[in-house]
């Protein structure tokens, strides 16, 4: 039994095909239309930058108010929102006003960080902000180790408009801390 | 014994000025495939040492002088070190008998030199195969002494290649043979002169246009470059036959690649598309009256060709993926050997009766 006409001219032309290599040429005639209308989408990276987004979610740092008074209230709940334990915050009195709490030390291992912005979410005074800062590679990883002078300090050279002080914001009632039972504890 | 002093130092002089042009243009190359690539691909390619990244080559040979030179333990430490140099100097050492120019004879005394070809032996193309072969010993060396398994495998992948790919380099290459009656690159490439229906592509009664086909693929396979680069595919023995080399060696090897690109590069000119002549009888420049400068047209006749097929490699390369090994066997022995067979026994047949109607 002889197959149909059209089967045997499909079979033809798939044997035409393969002998001048026909998939082949396509496949260069693309390539060459690339090269003729070339338009590369490289950014030349440390020569250029993209503009980041308004969100974009970068360097953490603490930030100050106007009058340049820190932010923090030493609360302690970025530690605890913070799912890679970043954070370790040493909370004080402020001394002679017993119902003022500041932190004392302020930690950031950012080694750790996933940049998820969990505590910036959780700071009940604002006092944490992401900045639009990345190019932060290192040679010593003890670098990223930031302390609260630091961390200022990138707030300070990323956020240069400060948010006033209210009169009534500071006397902060904190009772955070609050241990759950499913919530890994904090190292001592 | 003056005669011989200067002869000796004419043959130098060429052999350094040949040397010097192939090496710049393995230069040239390094870059140009990176940039053509990238721009194929919708990159830019280096862009960083230089305007336009266009002294890359020369940052590379820096790099490469300077890294450190490893032989790993348990190497073959006399055949590590020759191997390069097996791979490298029969790729240079092919390029003696290739014409650059128009095959003038210079008269400086008592004897005359020809200015562009270092050699013109009479069995020129087959010195070429001859010394290509020697060049798969050392990449197959170069894959046995490294003691690894990587480099072995790219090692043999690469003898059997080379093996089979030059047999339809070599049979490629009768069917010119034939029709041109001599072995020498000069006289094949003479013999093509006038318009380009002469050059052995079109040329009457037996176009090789098979042949060139034929020949510039089993020419791929034979450089290792892709889609034949078995003996080094990187996403599957990460290096081939070179993975354990670095430095100076590795460059050796890198320079051997791409001076063996442009030997077949420059073979093929030669061959198939009238080496050094114009595509029309003669030349623009002696037309407008200096004949005497006309080698300069013709060199960059040959030097256009050249390119092109230099330029096909790196299109190849951007768009075609790697052959599976059995595919590459396949493909060779079954429907590469058969078509330059076939192609001898046509051109032959017409050739002989072609010449029995004259």
């Amino acid at each position: 039994m002889t197959p149909p006409a059209t089967t045997r001219r499909t079979d033809l032309l798939e044997w035409f095909k393969t002998i001048t290599f026909y998939e082949i040429l396509v496949g260069m005639k693309s390539t060459l239309s690339h090269l003729l209308h070339y338009k590369p989408v490289t950014l030349q990276y440390p020569h250029e930058k993209r503009t980041l987004p308004d969100n974009y979610r970068g360097m953490l740092a603490l930030l100050r108010y106007d009058d340049g008074t820190e932010k923090c209230v030493g609360c302690d709940l970025c530690e605890a929102a913070c799912p890679s334990r970043v954070i370790r915050v040493v909370s004080a009195e402020v001394p002679g006003e017993p119902t003022k709490r500041y932190s004392k030390e302020y930690y950031m291992d950012m080694t750790r960080c996933l940049f998820c912005g969990m505590c910036v979410d959780a700071c009940p005074v604002d006092a944490l902000g992401m900045t639009r800062e990345f190019e932060w590679a290192v040679y010593d990883k003890r670098q990223l180790h930031l302390n609260k002078e630091q961390l200022l300090a990138i707030g300070d050279r990323s956020y240069p408009i400060r948010e006033k002080r209210l009169e009534l914001q500071h006397p902060n009632t904190a009772f955070f801390n609050v241990a759950f039972k499913h919530i890994p504890q904090k190292p001592e | 014994m003056t005669e011989l002093g200067l002869r000796l130092a004419v043959s130098f002089t060429q052999i350094a000025a040949v040397t010097c042009i192939v090496i710049v243009t393995v230069l040239l190359l390094t870059l140009a495939e990176r940039k053509v690539l990238g721009w194929m691909q919708d990159r830019m390619g280096p862009m960083e040492v230089g305007p336009y990244g266009i002294l890359q080559p020369f940052a590379d040979a820096i790099k490469l002088f300077f890294k450190e030179d490893i032989v790993p333990a348990g190497a073959n430490k006399f055949l590590f070190t020759m191997a390069p140099i097996l791979a490298l100097i029969p790729a240079l050492i092919g390029f003696a008998v290739i014409p650059w120019g128009p095959n003038q004879s210079l008269e400086i005394g008592s004897f005359t030199i020809k200015p562009f070809i270092i050699s013109d032996i009479n069995i020129g193309i087959l010195y070429i195969l001859a010394f290509a072969s020697i060049g798969a010993y050392g990449i197959i060396l170069g894959g046995w002494s490294s003691n690894s398994k990587y480099s072995l495998l790219g090692g043999l992948r690469s003898a059997a290649q080379v093996i089979s790919y030059e047999l339809n380099v070599g049979l490629s290459i009768v069917g010119v043979l034939i029709m041109a009656g001599s072995l020498s690159l000069v006289q094949i490439t003479d013999a093509q002169s006038g318009w380009f229906w002469n050059w052995y592509v079109f040329a009457f009664p037996a176009p090789q246009i098979f042949a060139l086909v034929v020949y510039v693929i089993s020419a791929v396979a034979e450089t290792n470059r892709v889609p034949f680069d078995l003996p080094e595919a990187e996403s599957e023995l990460v290096a081939g036959f070179f993975t354990e080399y670095s430095g100076l060696r590795f460059a050796f090897f890198y320079l051997a690649e791409y001076a063996n690109m442009v030997l077949v590069s420059c073979v093929a000119a030669a061959m198939f598309l009238g080496g050094w002549n114009a595509p029309y009888p003669g030349t623009l420049i002696g037309y407008l009256g200096l004949p005497a400068f006309a080698w300069v047209e013709n060199t960059m006749w040959f030097a256009v060709k050249t390119y092109s097929f230099l330029f096909l490699f790196f299109w190849l390369r951007a768009t075609l993926p790697r052959l599976r090994y059995d595919q590459l066997m396949r493909f060779g022995w079954k429907v590469m050997l058969p078509i330059a067979l076939a192609n001898i026994v046509v051109t032959a047949l017409a050739v002989f009766f072609h010449q029995q109607m004259k």
